[in-house]
């Protein structure tokens, strides 16, 4: 493992340079403060002042809504009833300024998609292409309660880079052999001296002892499972709840699709689309019955997913990074911590 | 603000302790700044948890829809006109609800806020005297809350309770110079290509998270025309026609029932002002047929009546 | 609402045709079909594979 020094002045060139190996994707600020993970285009930079984008980079891998394949039903054609996978690229792809719990979210989320008997591929194919330029979080939000979740803020374990803004220059913490190809690709080559390694150690100290938020789980994989699932609390976190989808939509760990046709005349094509536990349909039954069919049904089943199930079936910690992302953007303030306070308790 | 508080509290143990309702539903003090979400009081003992603050963004209306039992709801001049029209559809019935009404003076939202403060908000105090203070990590800046007000809130002509069983609070005088409709006269007086660009660019960041319809009182259909399989009127994807259908067409379903809360742009994860689309149906309201949504519940909403002098300049 | 959100004027008409009015059903028919001839196909609110044969 290698540490560099790279000079701001040399930033933007070295960004353009990688650009010949990767297509740079990286997070932008879009209206009214919205800021997302998208494909850097010829000159522009990933914006570094966003701590949190408020949509996690989940959708580099997997988008909200993508083609599985296309077919035709028009028997005069020589495709008919053929399924294609529409061509697309897994040429590599650098994540440039992806935050150190976005990264371990998307080790979380490879659980699902990447397993010894089934892989999805269009997850794996583009997870495979990603090389992960993470950023050390220095002045982490309040809601960021990550060290606690077992990430932190220059958490390397799902990163192929790590850089950490060291105010002139950036210190960048080569961790794997996928991240050296791209340092070499931007033609980074200076040296960290020691005094330069002191300060990002001291730096990687400071920024943890700034996330104040905390969360404890310990107890809940202590306690059964039917008595948390049949707690008198769920009736009054769950009141609030307008059960839209927001907090699966920007959690980075949330994996739940949906599997929709789309018809055109004879043309057709299958899509994968974001789905949400929070939403009545997602467990409705052709028969009309839903086992899921009240709205504290769908509240306890994410909590009891993240924190109790997940660990149960994985013996891996919760399903949460701590990003504090659900808690800054649910409409009526439902905090996953408190959630877990009282599963704890 | 204060006396608002012990007066919400006071209400709330009288009408539990009398009896008189089983469910309390009102504010509480959220974990964050700037947020007060709704709860429900079941007991006397929990009334010190309701609070009001000029966060009270969403609408507690929402929570009436099919309730059972008797239930006390603190109300805001527009919450209280959608508790009208949920009266009017069958939705409420008028003696199961004890509406407390709150005069009120608008709403500040969080998004709105930040984006003007720039860096993370740690705590947001109001003064009597209508400044705001916000206070950051080492930086406070003083403002005007007509300032900082939701723009729902600022062309607000209904900010006193239309319908209540009792008031917190006098009612609050209403500004006589309000343009109700300035920012849907900006849009109308656009060429037509500019108007089209304007909408695609509004929900161009829209997740479908649905927060919108979710939030809205009027929003009740028990099977939602963007999750009805049979027939399926609308893909669920992130294309935008169909992105754009489902805006439109909940905006339809609300016209002449909106009451321009504000609670849809208030849920929005992405702040789009989906008012856009909503806003210009209740003027056509206005304009065409006179009508303004939840002031009566005497009458059908304006799309679902007809007389013979509604205006057909647009037939042929 | 249509047209505030930039739906051409012209492709939304209505009429009201009793059904013995078969003249004025043919003229209202015509005149909408080349208004909207007029304005070519629409862009909005279609799908892309709806849009590419």
């Amino acid at each position: 493992m290698r540490i560099l020094q790279i000079d701001k002045k040399d930033w933007s060139a070295g960004l353009e340079k990688s650009r010949k190996d990767y297509t740079l994707i990286g997070p932008v600020k879009e209206g009214n403060n919205v800021s997302k993970f998208k494909e850097l285009a010829a000159g522009e930079e990933p914006d570094f002042s966003i701590t949190t984008t408020t949509m996690s980079p989940k959708s580099v891998v997997f988008p909200q809504s993508e083609v599985m394949f296309t077919f035709t039903t028009d028997s005069a054609s020589a495709d008919c009833n053929i399924m294609k996978v529409p061509e697309k690229s897994y040429s590599p792809r650098a994540v440039i300024g992806i935050r150190p719990f976005d990264a371990v979210a998307m080790k979380i989320v490879k659980m699902n998609f990447d397993t010894p008997d089934y892989q999805d591929p269009y997850w794996c194919d583009a997870y495979a292409a990603c090389t992960f330029i993470g950023l050390a979080i220095t002045d982490p939000e309040a809601c960021d309660f990550s060290t606690s979740t077992g990430t932190g803020p220059f958490d390397t374990s799902g990163l192929d880079v790590l850089l950490v803004d060291a105010g002139d220059y950036y210190l960048a913490e080569v961790v794997t052999d996928k991240g050296d190809s791209w340092i070499q690709s931007a033609s980074f080559d200076q040296e960290a001296d020691a005094e330069s390694v002191e300060i990002l150690h001291s730096m990687r100290k400071e920024a943890k002892k700034k996330i104040e938020s905390t969360v404890e789980f310990a107890n809940i994989d202590k306690k059964e499972t039917l008595d948390l699932y049949n707690e008198k609390y769920w009736d009054s976190i769950s009141f609030p709840c307008l059960n839209c989808g927001t907090c699966t939509y920007v959690c980075p760990t949330c994996w739940c699709f949906d599997i929709q046709d789309e018809m055109a005349h004879k043309n057709g094509r299958r899509m994968k689309n974001w789905d949400s536990c929070m939403f009545p349909n997602f467990t409705i039954h052709t028969t009309g019955h839903n086992p899921r069919n009240t709205k504290l049904m769908r509240v306890r089943q994410r909590f009891m997913h993240k924190l109790k199930y997940h660990q149960s079936k994985y013996n891996m910690g919760i399903m949460c990074v701590g990003c504090g992302r659900c808690v800054t953007s649910c409409p009526v303030n439902i905090d996953i911590r408190e959630v877990c306070k009282q599963m704890n308790s | 603000m204060h006396t608002y508080i012990d007066k919400i509290r006071e209400i709330a143990s009288r009408l539990l302790k009398e009896e008189a309702v089983e469910m309390v539903i009102g504010y509480q003090e959220g974990t964050l700044p700037m947020i007060s979400p709704p709860m429900s009081v079941r007991s006397a003992e929990d009334v010190e948890k309701l609070t009001w603050s000029s966060h009270c963004c969403i609408n507690l209306a929402n929570y009436l829809t099919d309730i059972k039992g008797k239930v006390a709801v603190f109300a805001k001049g527009c919450d209280c006109r959608s508790i009208v029209n949920h009266i009017a559809e069958g939705k409420v019935k008028r003696e199961d609800v004890v509406i407390i009404g709150v005069p009120c003076n608008g709403m500040m939202e969080r998004r709105t806020i930040s984006n003007i403060f720039g860096d993370e908000i740690e705590e947001v105090v109001e003064e009597a005297d209508g400044t705001v203070i916000v206070r950051g990590k080492g930086r406070e800046e003083k403002y005007q809350k007509s300032d900082l007000l939701r723009q729902c809130c600022r062309v607000c002509v209904h900010k006193n309770p239309v319908l209540y069983d009792e008031l917190v609070a006098d009612p609050v005088a209403i500004p006589e110079d309000i343009q109700r409709y300035k920012e849907v006269e900006k849009i109308e007086a656009r060429e037509i290509d500019k108007r089209w660009k304007f909408f695609e660019n509004l929900i161009s960041t829209c997740i479908r998270c649905y927060a919108c319809r979710d939030a809205c009182p009027t929003c009740y259909c028990p099977t939602c025309f963007v999750d009805e399989a049979q027939p399926q009127w609308v893909g669920k994807g992130d294309d935008e026609p169909d992105v754009m259908t489902f805006h439109i067409l909940r905006a339809f379903h609300t016209a002449g029932r909106c009451t321009d809360c504000g609670a849809c742009v208030s849920a929005c994860p992405m702040g789009i002002n989906m008012r856009a689309f909503t806003k210009k149906l209740e003027k056509d309201c206005l304009d065409l047929w006179d009508w303004e949504a939840g002031l009566t519940s005497d009458m059908r909403p304006a799309l679902e009546t007809f007389t013979p002098s509604d205006p057909e300049d647009n037939f042929k | 609402m249509l047209t505030h959100i930039g739906i051409e004027p012209e492709r939304l008409q209505f009429s009201w045709i009793s059904s013995a009015e078969s003249t004025k059903f043919i003229d209202v028919v015509t005149e909408v079909v080349e208004a909207v001839r007029k304005v070519g196909p629409n862009t909005r609110l279609v799908k892309n594979m709806v849009r590419e044969p």
